[in-house]
C-alpha cells in the first residue's frame, strides 16, 4: 500500500513536472495571468471602488460571491464539529476541583461533598488538566488584549494595507483561545458561551449575506454594493467602499466565533461538562 | 415585485443560506421552528428554481452578474436548458427529501436538530450553486461546501459511519484537490476564470500538453467525486453507514450534480471539439464506465443489506451517465442527461423506502423484509415502482432513459457498452425481484427464523404500520413524478436536452 503510494505520487509529480516547460515563467509579465484580467483591476480598482488596496477589492468585491461562500464553509466547519463532537446530554462531573486563591492549592470534591461555593477563597476550575502558572497566566493576560486590538486594526485597516476579515478574525480569536489555554476553559466561557459564540458565528455570515440581499431590495443586483448608495452621504463609488468593509467585518465576527466554537468543542472532547 | 424575477438566480443560492444562518441561531432559542422554516425555504427554492426554467424555456440563457461585474472580471450565474433542468430536479428532490427526513430527524438528532437542518441546508445550497455558476473557480467553492457538510452529515451515522466519513473525506479532498489543480492550470495558461471565456482562449493555445493535463485532472478530480469506478470505494461503505436521512439526501443528489459538473467542464469550458476529437479519451473513459455499470451491478448481487446493495446500484447508474456521455452522440448524450434527472427520481425513490423500512424494522438487512407488504403496503408498493424504474420496465421513467442509452451505444457502435447495460438490467432484475420476493412470500415472524416453525394462519401476521405521514407524502410524489418523468420524457428531450447539446451534434 505504501509502495502504491509512492509510485502515484511519483507518477502524479512527474506528470506536473513535465508540463511546467509549457508555463510561462515565474513572474512573467507578459504572462496570461498578468495580461488578461489582471491589467484591469490594477487600473480600475480605485475608480470602481475607491479602495486603495486591489486585493481587498477583488477579494470582497469582484469576487465576493466566493469570499461569502468561504465565509460559509468556514462557518459549515463550525457546524459540523459541533454536529459530530458534541456530546449534549449534560452529566453531572464525578469530581469537582477548586482552587484555593490565595495559595494555589487544588481541592478535589467527589460527588456529595461538601461544595464552598459561596467562599470567594475558592475559585472552580475545569476537571481536565489545568496548569496553575502564575507567570504564564498573566503574561498572557497581558498579552490579550492587544491582540485583540491588533486584529481590530487589521480588520479595519484591510482596505489600505494587508488584512481584513479572515486575517483579523483568526488572530482574534486566537486571542481568546491563547486566554483558554493559559487560563481555563470555564472562565472562558463564562466570557463567552458556546451558544454567544454559535450565534455569533452565524450572526457574521448574516451579516455579509444580509448587505447583499439589501443591495437585491435598493434595487442593484446581489452583492452590487453600489445599491447602498441611497443612504445619505454616499455615491456609488464610496457605497462599494463601505460596503467591503462591512462584509469584512462580517468575516471578521464569523471567522473569531466559529475558531473559538471549534475550539471549546475540541479541548473538552464535545463534553463541555463544566456546565459551558 | 416584478423586478425580482430578475434576481431569480441570486435567490435560489440565497435563500437556503439564510435559512440555513436562521435555523442556526432559531435553534438555541426553540427548536420547534426549525424544520418549518427550512420547509419554506425549499418552497421558494423549489418556486424559483421552476420559474427560472420557464424564463430560460421562452428567453434563452440567463446570465446573472454577482456584484454587477462583467465577466471576466467578476463571478457569473449561467443557467441554460441543461442546468435549469437539473435545477427543477435537484430543487425538488430535496425538498421532497426535506419534506421526509422529519419524524426520523427528530429521533435520530434529537439535541441536535437544529445543526441538522442548518447542515441539510448548506448541503443544497452547495449542490444548487454548483449547478448555477458559470465560473471554474466558484464551482470548486460550492464543491467544498457541498462536500464539508456532506462529510458531517455521513459521519454522524452509526457504527462505523465515522470511519465511513473519514475514508469519504480523504477520498473527496484529494477529489477536489485533483479539480483545483486543474483550474489552477488553466488560470495559468488563460488568466481567466469564467467558463465561456476560458472556452474562448483554450482554441489558440492547442495543442498543449499543459491542456491536456489540466483536463485530465478536472475530470479525475470529478471523477473521485462522482465515485466512478476504481474510484468508487468511498461510496458503498459511507452511504450504507450514513443515517437513513442522509442516504436518501446524498445518494440521489451527490453524483448526479457531479456529473452535471463533469458535464459542463467537458462542454463549456475544454468544448466539445477539444473532448472528443482533439484528445484520445472518450475509448478508456467509455471503458471505465463498462466496468462501473458491470461491476457495481455484480457487488449489489453479493450485498445482504438493502442500503448496501442501493450504494453499488448507485456506483454502477454512474457508468450509465458518464458511459451514455462519453458515446459523444446525441442519443447518448440526450440519454445521460435524462438519466441524471429520472436517477436523481429513481434513487431518491428506492432510498426513500428503505429509509421507511428502516425506521418501522430498526434495521435494512434484505431479510427484514420479510412480510413487508403486508406490514407497509403502500411503501413497498413505492418500492415496486421505483425498482422497475431501475430496471427500465416502460411506463416508467428510467425506461427512456435506457432506451436513449441503448440506440447511442448502437449508434456509436459500440457493443461493450450496449452489453453492460443491458447485463446490468437483468441484474436489477434479481435484485429487485428478490426483495419483492423475501417481502411478499417468506412470512413476517417476530424475531423468529424464517422456516423455525410452521406459521398458523393469523398468528405473527403483522399489523399494517406505514411509514410516518411525511415520508408517505414524499414517497408518493416521488412515485408520481417517475411516472410523469416517463410520460413527458420525448417532450423533456426534444424541447430541453436537444438544446442543451452541442450544435455540432446537430
Amino acid at each position: 500500500m505504501k509502495r502504491l503510494g509512492l509510485i502515484a505520487i511519483i507518477i502524479f509529480g512527474g506528470l506536473l513536472f513535465s508540463i511546467t516547460f509549457e508555463l510561462p515563467d515565474l513572474g512573467d509579465a507578459s504572462s496570461p495571468a498578468s495580461t488578461h484580467v489582471s491589467p484591469y483591476y490594477i487600473e480600475h480598482t480605485l475608480e470602481d471602488t475607491s479602495v486603495p488596496n486591489v486585493v481587498t477589492a477583488i477579494l470582497a468585491d469582484y469576487r465576493g460571491y466566493d469570499t461569502l461562500f468561504e465565509t460559509a464553509v468556514i462557518f459549515s466547519a463550525g457546524l459540523a464539529c459541533f454536529f459530530l463532537l458534541r456530546i449534549p446530554e449534560r452529566k453531572a462531573p464525578k469530581a469537582r476541583f477548586y482552587r484555593h486563591l490565595t495559595t494555589g492549592l487544588t481541592l478535589r470534591i467527589e460527588k456529595g461533598g461538601r461544595i464552598p461555593e459561596e467562599s470567594k477563597e475558592f475559585e472552580r476550575i475545569d476537571s481536565a488538566w489545568v496548569p496553575n502558572d502564575v507567570i504564564i497566566n498573566m503574561t498572557c493576560r497581558l498579552v490579550v488584549p492587544f491582540v485583540q486590538l491588533f486584529a481590530l486594526y487589521v480588520i479595519a485597516h484591510g482596505h489600505h494595507s494587508p488584512g481584513g476579515g479572515f486575517q483579523g478574525g483568526v488572530i482574534f480569536g486566537a486571542a481568546i483561545i491563547l486566554f483558554a489555554i493559559s487560563n481555563n476553559l470555564r472562565s472562558t466561557t463564562r466570557r463567552l458561551s458556546e451558544k454567544s459564540s454559535a450565534l455569533l458565528g452565524s450572526g457574521g455570515v448574516i451579516i455579509y449575506l444580509g448587505t447583499g440581499l439589501l443591495c437585491i431590495l435598493l434595487g442593484a443586483g446581489f452583492l452590487n454594493y453600489s445599491g447602498l448608495s441611497v443612504f445619505p452621504g454616499l455615491d456609488p463609488v464610496s457605497a462599494r467602499s463601505y460596503g467591503i468593509l462591512i462584509v469584512e467585518i462580517g468575516v471578521g465576527i464569523a471567522v473569531t466565533a466559529v475558531m473559538v466554537w471549534i475550539y471549546y468543542n475540541l479541548a473538552s472532547a464535545g463534553t463541555q461538562e463544566e456546565g459551558l | 415585485m416584478g423586478g425580482m424575477t430578475e434576481h431569480l438566480p441570486a435567490i435560489i443560492v440565497a435563500v437556503p443560506l439564510l435559512a440555513a444562518l436562521i435555523v442556526t441561531v432559531v435553534w438555541w432559542f426553540n427548536d420547534r421552528l426549525c424544520f418549518p422554516l427550512s420547509v419554506a425555504a425549499g418552497l421558494v427554492v423549489c418556486g424559483a428554481s421552476a420559474n427560472l426554467f420557464q424564463k430560460v424555456l421562452t428567453q434563452g440563457v440567463i446570465e446573472y452578474r454577482l456584484g454587477g461585474w462583467p465577466p471576466p472580471v467578476g463571478i457569473v450565474f449561467r443557467v441554460d436548458h441543461l442546468n435549469g433542468l437539473i435545477l427543477v430536479v435537484v430543487t425538488l428532490v430535496a425538498f421532497l427529501n426535506l419534506v421526509a427526513s422529519r419524524r426520523s430527524a427528530e429521533k435520530e438528532f434529537r439535541d441536535k436538530v437544529g445543526a441538522f437542518y442548518a447542515l441539510f441546508l448548506l448541503f443544497i445550497t452547495g449542490l444548487f450553486g454548483i449547478l448555477i455558476t458559470g465560473d471554474a473557480f466558484n464551482l470548486f467553492v460550492l464543491l467544498e461546501i457541498a462536500s464539508l457538510t456532506g462529510y458531517a452529515l455521513i459521519g454522524i451515522g452509526s457504527g462505523r459511519a465515522s470511519l465511513s466519513g473519514l475514508n469519504y473525506l480523504l477520498m473527496g479532498t484529494i477529489g477536489a484537490s485533483l479539480y483545483l489543480f486543474g483550474v489552477g492550470i488553466l488560470y495559468v495558461l488563460t488568466g481567466s476564470l469564467n467558463m465561456v471565456d476560458i472556452a474562448g482562449i483554450l482554441p489558440n493555445l492547442w495543442p498543449s500538453s499543459a491542456i491536456v493535463l489540466a483536463f485530465l485532472l478536472c475530470m479525475g478530480g470529478l471523477f473521485v467525486k462522482m465515485a466512478l469506478f476504481p474510484l468508487h470505494a468511498w461510496l458503498p461503505n459511507a452511504y450504507t453507514h450514513a443515517p437513513s436521512v442522509v442516504s436518501s439526501l446524498v445518494a440521489p443528489l451527490t453524483t448526479k450534480v457531479m456529473i452535471y459538473a463533469m458535464m459542463r467542464v467537458a462542454l463549456t469550458v475544454f468544448t466539445f471539439d477539444f473532448a472528443f476529437n482533439q484528445i484520445a479519451v472518450r475509448g478508456p473513459i467509455l471503458w471505465l464506465a463498462i466496468l462501473a455499470i458491470v461491476g457495481g451491478s455484480l457487488m449489489a448481487l453479493s450485498q445482504r443489506r438493502l442500503k448496501k446493495m442501493l450504494a453499488y446500484i448507485v456506483v454502477a447508474e454512474v457508468g450509465y451517465m458518464v458511459g451514455g456521455f462519453w458515446l459523444g452522440n446525441k442519443a447518448g448524450m440526450s440519454g445521460a442527461v435524462l438519466h441524471i434527472i429520472n436517477d436523481a427520481v429513481m434513487t431518491l425513490c428506492v432510498f426513500l423506502a428503505a429509509a421507511a423500512i428502516t425506521i418501522r424494522t430498526g434495521d435494512d438487512r434484505l431479510s427484514s423484509l420479510r412480510g413487508m407488504f403486508k406490514r407497509m403496503p403502500l411503501t413497498m408498493a413505492v418500492m415496486v415502482l421505483g425498482g422497475l424504474s431501475l430496471i427500465g420496465v416502460p411506463p416508467t421513467c428510467g425506461f427512456f432513459s435506457k432506451w436513449y442509452l441503448i440506440s447511442g451505444g448502437i449508434e456509436a457502435g459500440h457493443l461493450g457498452f450496449v452489453m453492460a447495460l443491458i447485463i446490468s438490467s437483468l441484474v436489477n432484475v434479481v435484485l429487485f425481484f428478490r426483495c419483492f420476493e423475501i417481502g411478499y412470500f417468506e412470512p413476517f415472524m417476530r424475531g423468529g427464523e424464517p422456516h423455525s416453525a410452521p406459521v398458523e394462519p393469523g398468528y405473527g401476521a403483522p399489523t399494517v404500520q406505514e411509514a410516518p405521514v411525511e415520508m408517505l407524502f414524499a414517497l408518493l410524489t416521488t412515485a408520481l413524478l417517475l411516472l410523469l418523468l416517463g410520460l413527458f420524457s420525448g417532450q423533456i428531450v426534444t424541447r430541453v436536452i436537444h438544446q442543451a447539446l452541442p450544435a455540432v451534434l446537430g
